[in-house]
């Protein structure tokens, strides 16, 4: 199935658009996601470790704007916002 | 009363004389303005500007959240407050953050800001991009959104 990844802060340095669109299994959770971004990041940017520790210290975001823990299950065409480290004011 | 918003700086500036007069009220005998501007220092290094990024709609419900948590958590039910964060690329000395607080009481009024800038702080989804005088921008590293629902 197809899902888009919505970048934000650090992670959009991963891209130079504003999202990244991700193939995935069926039942895929946000650990998958997670696992799909470090090889993303591994063919792209030679497995650059700052930002492969951007994606491990991350949350995810569901369409419906609720931060969703690693066992949710993506479904197909959803769009999923990466959320690193915040830190405004 | 409650007032939040994300201001985009390429469509207006941040104005303290809309969160004056969105918390003046007789209602209440204490309000404290606090404003967030961008400083020309950091880690040793000279800053010359911030980019902001936010998940808008998740800071507004972030910022719904933790106005009702002051009911229960501060107990503090009479109040006006007026949130405003800014995204967008600004420049030294600009604002980018307006939290205003009105109360019936100046220990309310303290408690209440206080509480609203921490809570932004650990969790309102939004990020910034110093611009330094060697040509240089980094993302400054944050720590881990803190979410109290799932």
């Amino acid at each position: 199935m197809k899902i888009k990844i919505e970048l934000y802060g650090a992670s959009r340095d991963f891209s130079s658009q504003n999202s990244l669109d991700l193939n995935l299994d069926n039942n895929s959770t946000i650990k998958d996601i997670r696992n799909e971004l470090i090889n993303y990041l591994d063919k792209k940017f030679s497995g650059n470790e700052s930002y492969k520790k951007i994606v491990n210290s991350s949350a995810f975001c569901s369409e419906n704007n609720n931060i969703v823990s690693d066992n949710y299950k993506i479904k197909n065409n959803e769009k999923i916002a990466i959320i690193p480290p915040i830190g405004g004011g | 009363m409650f007032h939040t918003k994300i201001v985009n700086s390429k469509d207006s500036k941040l104005l303290i004389t809309e969160a004056e007069n969105f918390i003046s009220s007789s209602d209440f005998g204490a309000s404290i303005i606090f404003t967030g501007t961008v400083r020309n220092q950091n880690n040793n290094q000279t800053v010359i500007g911030i980019t902001y990024d936010s998940h808008d709609e998740l800071v507004i419900k972030s910022f719904e959240e933790i106005y009702n948590d002051a009911d229960h958590k501060l107990n503090i039910k009479d109040k006006s407050v007026f949130i405003e964060h800014a995204k967008g690329y600004l420049e030294l000395g600009e604002i980018s953050i307006i939290i205003a607080v009105a109360c019936k009481h100046r220990d309310e009024a303290y408690v209440l800001s206080r509480y609203i800038i921490e809570e932004i702080k650990k969790r309102s989804p939004i990020w910034k991009k110093e611009h330094y005088a060697n040509n240089e921008s980094a993302w400054l590293k944050g720590n881990p959104i803190v979410h109290e629902k799932n």
